[in-house]
């Protein structure tokens, strides 16, 4: 087993490092006090081609791996932004528009999204329901060679920005159909985004259908197998999560050490003390754990292998741990770490939120367990 | 126009140590990396390049872990990479390099301007461009923090220590730039692909350089170093004088006497 990373690689994260640094990070405190992305942010991510990483070249995209994709958002992921998320976003959406859709659909959409042109979005979750598909209200009804989709979508991230996003409703069948939906179309509005305790700048709408027409070509994949391509894309959404959460967690450790180092206690400086000594080693140990698990369930991904139980097993395990990462680096900041100048502060709210996004911690106990209890053999 | 820019791989901590027995760096566990401001003389290369049109050659010397950094020239943007390592170029001075880098040069054959960095973050001799350029019989602009290129003319904006003086000659000629010439770009992800995928790091050794083999590596470097040594830093007690401003410079004079730190000062 090979756990070295290729140069491409390595020169990769070394180039993320530097974009994180140079245009992300000079604009944290500002995404975080105006809650919105910089309107240039998507086109510097497009220019660095970190968008459309999984996409072959011939529809504008890089032809690299889920591998890299990992290693450079975990890079973004140390500034707590959601700029990083965004870059995520945008890859993992492509992707899912690569596998299931037609050349047509390919050629239309994936350029667009590629150069940074096009937001995307993916929309489930409604207010009365976050992954049942029984429990789904929002319409697809036919009229001649288009669909009429009506109904509300829930916490729709950039679901008001200029582009295209994958919209799941009931069919004539009641069924779920995935449909590419225009967000220009007419019929499709949007509330004002929710405020969140954390990824400042996410821009998480409300997105409201009021007879919106989508031509029949735009079912993204087969008729009715909506939910299956749902599933797909959320297993590797949750792989990226989780390599969100470990460059943040790493963020935590590198902003504890540099506070440890300089913080005298006593004459000494903290990291001369054996219980904070302790605390930065369970931190690292931690993190090494999630890393490399992260990186195992990518390289996965990079074979074709179904990745859904392994990516939820993986996503309860990083969650609490990288939380429990949070919790000691703030500890280890004391007060310091509670104020706002602090980018400990930061992180530690951003953190909280995979527990509860993207399918809740408790959730993935349902997807592995139950896989467990499925498997064939003792 | 045809650049050539001069690229060295350094280790990747500032914190790097010696050993004192050796005198060699103690470069286990150190990653290498291109040096920093090598960056920016790619910068000024690739906007020479973007503004007049031509090529770019990086060159650089060293062990084959080397290419590494070249690769990282080339996904920036240059055309062509030359790494080159050799046995017999190992341990080589600040003279002996520039000596091989002036074959390489040669070989080249095509060329308006040379840039270097002003130093490595290693050495920190900033020698080997003016070594080079003297080699080479080329004019020689250094500490640039602008370049500008008027037909076969080059002026630089050079910084001083308590200002800048504006320089100009004719190509072909090298310049050594500053850090703060320009923000290097950051290599864009199919760039970094594509150079790893589809582009080839030239490597010549000694044979392809020809020259004088008794002016490569150590046995060409007429600089030995007779021993390395890690500053010791002494840390005293700090002593606070109170008192008013007279009083409290008196006192200290005092104690500088004391210390014998005054002598050969007049008027004390």
């Amino acid at each position: 087993m090979d756990f070295t990373l290729s140069g491409e690689s390595k020169l990769m994260v070394k180039a993320a490092r530097d974009f994180a640094e140079q245009v992300i990070e000079p604009t944290a405190a500002k995404i975080e006090e105006e809650d919105a992305l910089p309107d240039d942010i998507l086109q510097k991510l497009a220019k660095a081609r970190m968008l459309g990483m999984m996409i072959p070249r011939e529809y504008g995209g890089v032809g690299s791996t889920a591998l890299n994709v990992i290693l450079i958002l975990e890079e973004l992921a140390k500034t707590g932004s959601a700029a990083a998320f965004l870059m995520a976003f945008c890859n993992s959406v492509a992707e899912t528009i690569y596998h299931w859709g037609s050349e047509d659909l390919r050629r239309r959409f994936l350029p667009p999204l590629c150069d940074g042109s096009s937001y995307p979005a993916m929309a489930f979750t409604e207010p009365g329901t976050g992954s049942d598909p029984t429990a789904i209200t929002t319409t697809a009804l036919p009229d001649g060679n288009s669909y009429i989709l009506n109904g509300t979508k829930r916490f729709i991230t950039q679901g008001h920005k200029r582009g295209f996003g994958v919209f799941y409703a009931k069919d004539e069948d009641e069924r779920i159909t995935a449909f590419m939906v225009d967000k220009s179309s007419q019929g499709y509005s949007w509330s004002k985004p929710w405020a969140l305790m954390g990824l400042a700048g996410q821009g998480l709408v409300d997105v409201f259908l009021k007879d919106v027409k989508v031509p029949k070509e735009d079912i993204l994949g087969e008729k009715g197998r909506g939910f299956h391509i749902l599933l797909r894309w959320i297993a590797g959404e949750r792989v990226q999560q989780m390599a969100f959460m470990v460059g943040m967690g790493q963020a935590c450790l590198d902003e504890s050490l540099r506070y440890a180092k300089e913080r005298m206690v006593g004459g000494r400086p903290m990291t001369a003390m054996q219980g904070f000594q302790w605390m930065l080693a369970e931190m690292h140990t931690s993190i090494e754990a999630c890393r490399w698990w992260t990186y195992r369930v990518a390289s996965k991904q990079d074979e074709g292998t179904d990745i859904q139980v392994d990516s939820a097993a993986l996503k309860l395990f990083v969650v609490p741990t990288i939380q429990e990462v949070a919790r000691k680096a703030l500890q280890i900041h004391g007060s310091y770490g509670y104020c706002k100048d602090y980018k400990m502060e930061r992180l530690y709210r951003t953190i909280a939120h995979a527990g509860v996004t993207a399918g809740s911690t408790e959730i993935q106990k349902t997807i592995v367990g139950s896989a467990l209890a499925r498997s064939k053999g003792n | 126009m045809d650049i050539i820019v001069c690229v060295k791989q350094v280790p990747e901590t500032s914190e790097i140590g010696w050993d004192p027995k050796t005198g060699t760096l103690l470069r286990e566990g150190a990653g290498g990396i291109l040096n920093p401001t090598d960056k920016n003389a790619l910068e000024a290369a690739l906007q020479l390049r973007e503004e007049h049109g031509g090529h770019i050659t990086a060159l650089s010397m060293g062990p084959p872990q080397a290419e590494e950094v070249l690769r990282e020239a080339l996904s920036m943007g240059v055309d062509r990479a030359v790494l080159l390592s050799d046995s017999l170029l190992a341990g080589a001075d600040t003279l002996s390099t520039s000596y091989a880098l002036g074959l390489a040069v040669k070989k080249v054959a095509r060329y308006d301007l040379i840039l270097c960095s002003k130093e490595s973050s290693d050495g920190m001799t900033a020698q080997v461009g003016p070594q080079l350029a003297e080699l080479l019989n080329l004019p020689q602009l250094t500490y640039a923090t602008e370049i500008a290129v008027n037909h076969n003319r080059v002026r630089i904006k050079q910084r001083l220590e308590g200002g800048f003086r504006i320089l100009e000659t004719c190509l072909p000629a090298l310049i050594t730039v500053e850090r703060g010439i320009n923000q290097p770009r950051i290599p864009p992800m199919d760039s970094i692909l594509e150079t790893y995928r589809d582009r080839e790091v030239q490597v010549w050794g000694a044979e392809e350089l020809g020259g004088d083999k008794d002016h490569f590596g150590l046995k060409g470097s007429p600089t030995q170093a007779r021993s390395v040594y890690s500053k010791r830093v002494k840390r005293g007690q700090v002593s606070i004088l109170e008192g008013e401003p007279d009083e409290v410079a008196r006192k200290l004079i005092g104690i500088l006497r004391q210390r014998d730190l005054l002598r050969g000062l007049h008027g004390t």
